[in-house]
């Protein structure tokens, strides 16, 4: 999909304001080519924001570059995760930017919540290293926040940082209600299970730097994942996502396993309330695409083969001649010199 | 040694030491523990893209990430190779630290980490044996709006090692490789306030420098410094230290050479020890507040290296004076084959150490695991000193095994023994069995608390109270060691009851054991040998 398409059609979405649904704010993805946000009444103008998250914008100015960042980012990683799937994580012409699709208590929405809130606490803590912002993890939870603070026992983490934001700017729509629907509670449940995607998948990494450099003195630290990583892991729980209901347990209302066979989810779990439509027909009233016209894999049993995408519509061949790129001469960075070569490839679309 | 405080002190007053010793344990972690904040930070910077764009590449411009007079950035290399941008136009910065804070001579020491993220292409990707070539320049300045001062600029290689988490068939385009970490730099002080770093990849295809190393993403720096915090606690440890060691050395000293002998190897080399402790305990580390000492590193590598030597002799001269075989010993010449390892191995490490650290002291930048021939040498140091240490090992336990021989065999003849003989061997199995005992302690707690550090992660709270578990153990096991050496000093000190009661007591027969015991051990070019003497006493009664 064009990166053309993809921002039209957020900005479509956002012109249909579609004010009852709580991942409007991911219309900040589109924002790229408005500039950065660096003023007060940017905040204002920004569509898809509630009230709670104007204010929480006016106060973080830094920070809001880094949650569009984040937006953008969960946009490709979903559709990078679901580009063999029936559903692709398009965005829509219509209104909420993937369709009814996530309006709904869907898989697909929990995914989509999960990978929205990882998306912000992974790109507001990779903001945080860029050294420029003041709030970040040295003023947060280690004690002080002067200078003397930093000098005598150094910053805390930035990811402790970046899920805190991710906490108070993505959850604020659904804390605002009390929490108290079903739907409300199982979005709480997966951006929190998105956070965890990152924090549970932190690796370790040690400096020796004792005398002549061994292990006596072992400095350690936990670097994020790249998120490509926090996308697979997404992707499966997504796979292996609980369908759940609301039950009252005492006075607290909780999301169950629909079927008591089926052991309790946990933190990390994706649930998910509705079960979600075939996606196969073309049906814009509940916005789905549907998969006419997409390419398959012949050979593939799988969702992305030929007979599942296409819904047993059957397929079109067609031998088309493709240019690809090839003997290329690379640089690091920014330089590609290639010649140009023809092949001749068999191309799978379903009617 | 004869008659040593230890076997003239009654249990009481044992069991009283002891425990101030104990006592004065549990400070020195509680001081780590609840005072100190962990021993060291981490800052972890994502550099800037910076593009250079004066042509003509010129030296002394500084590139800023952020604040004024900041570079000409570029989000992403997308956008360069859209703006045709060339990879020798691009600079890497990074500001040490963030902003509005600042470093601060209290960290003693900051060493950098780089980091590479490669995303991986099926038709560009990382080739077997890559280096990268990183121009790398480091400046400093005092003062927010002064000017930028180069501290050190080198072309530096690197080896680049990394693999794919998943299987190549498997992986989709634009998955991160996996990357070890490559050092970037150590600096020995922190003299300065802002520091940065910026770094250029050269490419030249004719030389083939930095060919074939992938699409590079980002260049993180992860910096490690030691927290102000405990460099505090740790400078007051020392301070504290110093005087207690130094009193002791000089009441021990004063001891030996009131005694009308002179002294032996064992008093002899306890004291060496005595003053290699000290040696760490000068908090000479003050002065690197006021000056920029960037050896201070180094030259507390060596003050470690130089205590680690003189212990590990320790222990095999303590064995083998305590042998019971009545073999003459007492002249340092005799342990040459367990005390040459040590002094070849730590050679070893300190050529090791001047090559790696000491070349740092020129070049920031510098690494010898950098190169191929840098590694092997520095690999054939590490297992030189391995095997030194391995053999070394071996005397040792097959030292204190010959004496825990020797002992049992005393042992069933102890009764049959005059008391004098008696009284001279119980003292020496005494002396031996309590030094055994507060040795295998300390180091049995160094090595749990070590292995409890390399698996440790971050403080351990208790009810809202943290203990800073890392803290702890660095300064219980310092702590450690210089109550160890205290001790020794203390309890291993010749008797004043020995001299004493030469003075007010005229018995002979008193005398006379006295004087044996105190020679039991002490060479006389042509005296008559232990045995002799003791054969001779018995005659007389």
């Amino acid at each position: 999909m064009s990166p053309e398409y993809f921002l039209s059609s957020l900005l479509m979405i956002i012109l249909a304001a579609f004010s009852a649904h709580a991942s409007n704010w991911l219309y900040l993805a589109k924002l790229s080519s408005v500039g950065s946000i660096s003023e007060e009444e940017t905040c204002e103008k920004l569509k898809g924001l509630i009230q709670r998250q104007v204010q929480m914008c006016k106060r973080n100015l830094e920070v809001m570059d880094s949650v569009r960042q984040g937006a953008q980012l969960a946009i490709e990683e979903c559709q990078h995760q679901f580009r063999n799937r029936r559903w692709n994580c398009s965005t829509l012409d219509t209104l909420p930017v993937f369709g009814k699709v996530v309006t709904q208590g869907t898989r697909e929405a929990a995914f989509v919540y999960a990978v929205s809130s990882a998306g912000v606490a992974f790109a507001v803590t990779r903001a945080c290293s860029s050294g420029e912002l003041e709030k970040c993890g040295c003023d947060r939870t280690v004690q002080g926040v002067s200078p003397e603070g930093f000098q005598w026992s150094g910053c805390s983490d930035n990811i402790a940082y970046g899920v805190a934001f991710s906490q108070s700017f993505v959850d604020v729509r659904e804390r605002s209600k009390g929490a108290s629907s079903s739907r409300a509670l199982m979005n709480l449940h997966n951006n929190e299970a998105g956070r965890k995607a990152i924090l549970n998948n932190m690796h370790v990494e040690c400096k020796c730097h004792g005398v002549s450099g061994s292990c006596e003195v072992k400095t350690c630290w936990k670097a994020m994942p790249p998120f490509r990583k926090v996308g697979n892991v997404l992707k499966e729980k997504f796979d292996g996502a609980t369908e759940v209901e609301q039950r009252k347990i005492g006075s607290a209302k909780v999301l169950m396993p629909k079927n008591s066979q089926f052991k309790p989810h946990t933190d990390e779990d994706l649930v998910y309330l509705d079960s979600s439509p075939d996606f196969c027909d073309h049906d814009l009233k509940n916005g789905v695409l549907g998969t006419t016209g997409r390419q398959c894999n012949k050979t593939s049993k799988a969702i992305d083969g030929c007979e599942l995408m296409c819904c047993g519509r059957g397929f079109l061949t067609e031998e088309v001649e493709i240019m690809e790129r090839c003997s290329c001469k690379f640089h690091w960075c920014c330089f590609v010199k290639c010649k140009q070569c023809h092949r001749m490839v068999e191309m799978h679309t379903c009617r | 040694m004869a008659g040593a405080i230890i076997e003239n002190m009654s249990t009481m007053k044992l069991c009283i030491v002891g425990g101030i010793l104990f006592v004065f344990q549990i400070v020195a972690f509680l001081v780590g523990g609840l005072i100190a904040p962990d021993p060291t930070s981490v800052l972890h910077s994502t550099a800037t893209k910076c593009i250079d764009v004066q042509k003509n590449h010129h030296k002394t411009k500084w590139f800023m990430p952020w604040g004024p007079n900041q570079c000409e950035k570029i989000s992403s290399f997308d956008e360069a190779l859209k703006r045709q941008i060339e990879a020798n136009d691009i600079v890497f910065a990074v500001h040490i630290p963030f902003i509005s804070k600042e470093m601060s001579p209290w960290f003693q020491f900051m060493l950098s980490i780089m980091q590479l993220d490669i995303a991986f292409k099926s038709n560009n990707f990382i080739q077997d044996n890559a280096t990268v070539t990183l121009d790398v320049t480091m400046a400093y300045r005092n003062d927010l709006n002064g000017k930028w001062i180069e501290l050190a600029h080198s072309l530096e290689q690197r080896k680049l090692k990394c693999k794919l988490p998943t299987p190549k068939t498997q992986v989709t385009e634009g998955q991160y490789y996996e990357c070890d970490l490559i050092p970037l730099m150590e600096l020995g002080s922190v003299a300065h306030k802002y520091y940065l770093v910026n770094i250029r990849l050269p490419v030249n295809e004719r030389k083939k420098i930095n060919i074939g190393i992938g699409e590079i993403k980002d260049l993180k720096l992860t910096t490690i410094f030691q927290n102000g915090g405990f460099t505090k606690v740790w400078f007051a440890m020392k301070t504290f230290l110093t005087p207690s060691i130094l009193i002791i050395m000089v009441w021990y000293w004063r001891r030996i050479t009131m005694m009308t002998r002179s002294p032996i190897l064992l008093e002899k080399i306890i004291f060496a020890l005595g003053i290699s402790m000290t040696f760490i305990n000068i908090p000479v580390e003050w002065f690197s507040i006021g000056f920029n000492w960037t050896w201070m590193l180094l030259f507390g590598d060596i003050r470690q290296g130089i205590f680690y030597a003189m212990l590990l002799s320790f222990w095999i001269v303590f064995c083998g004076e305590h042998m019971m075989d009545q073999s003459e010993r007492n002249h340092f010449s005799r342990y040459w084959k367990q005390v040459g390892p040590i002094a070849f191995g730590s050679c070893c490490l300190f050529i090791f150490d001047m090559c790696e650290r000491g070349v740092q002291l020129k070049n920031p930048f510098y690494s010898i695991w950098a190169t191929d021939v840098g590694t092997e040498l520095a690999m054939a140091f590490i297992i030189v000193a391995g095997i030194c240490a391995c053999l070394y090992f071996g005397f040792l336990c097959f030292m204190v095994f010959q004496v825990f021989r020797n002992i049992s065999g005393k042992r069933s003849k102890l009764p049959a023994m005059s008391k004098t003989r008696r009284l001279h061997y119980e003292g020496l199995i005494f002396r031996f069995k309590f030094f055994m005992l507060i040795t295998l302690a300390c180091a049995a707690l160094s090595v749990i608390f070590f292995i409890t550090s390399q698996v440790n992660e971050g403080p351990w709270t208790w009810d809202e109270t943290t203990v800073q578990v890392n803290s702890a153990f660095f300064t219980g096991i310092y702590g450690m060691w210089n109550l160890y050496v205290f001790a020794l000093m203390f309890l291993y000190a010749p008797s004043h009851k020995n001299y004493g009661d030469d003075q007010s007591n005229g018995d002979l027969r008193v005398n006379s054991a006295e004087e044996l015991q105190l020679t039991t051990t002490i060479t006389h070019a042509d005296g008559p040998t232990e045995v002799f003497r003791l054969a001779g006493k018995e005659a007389q009664e």
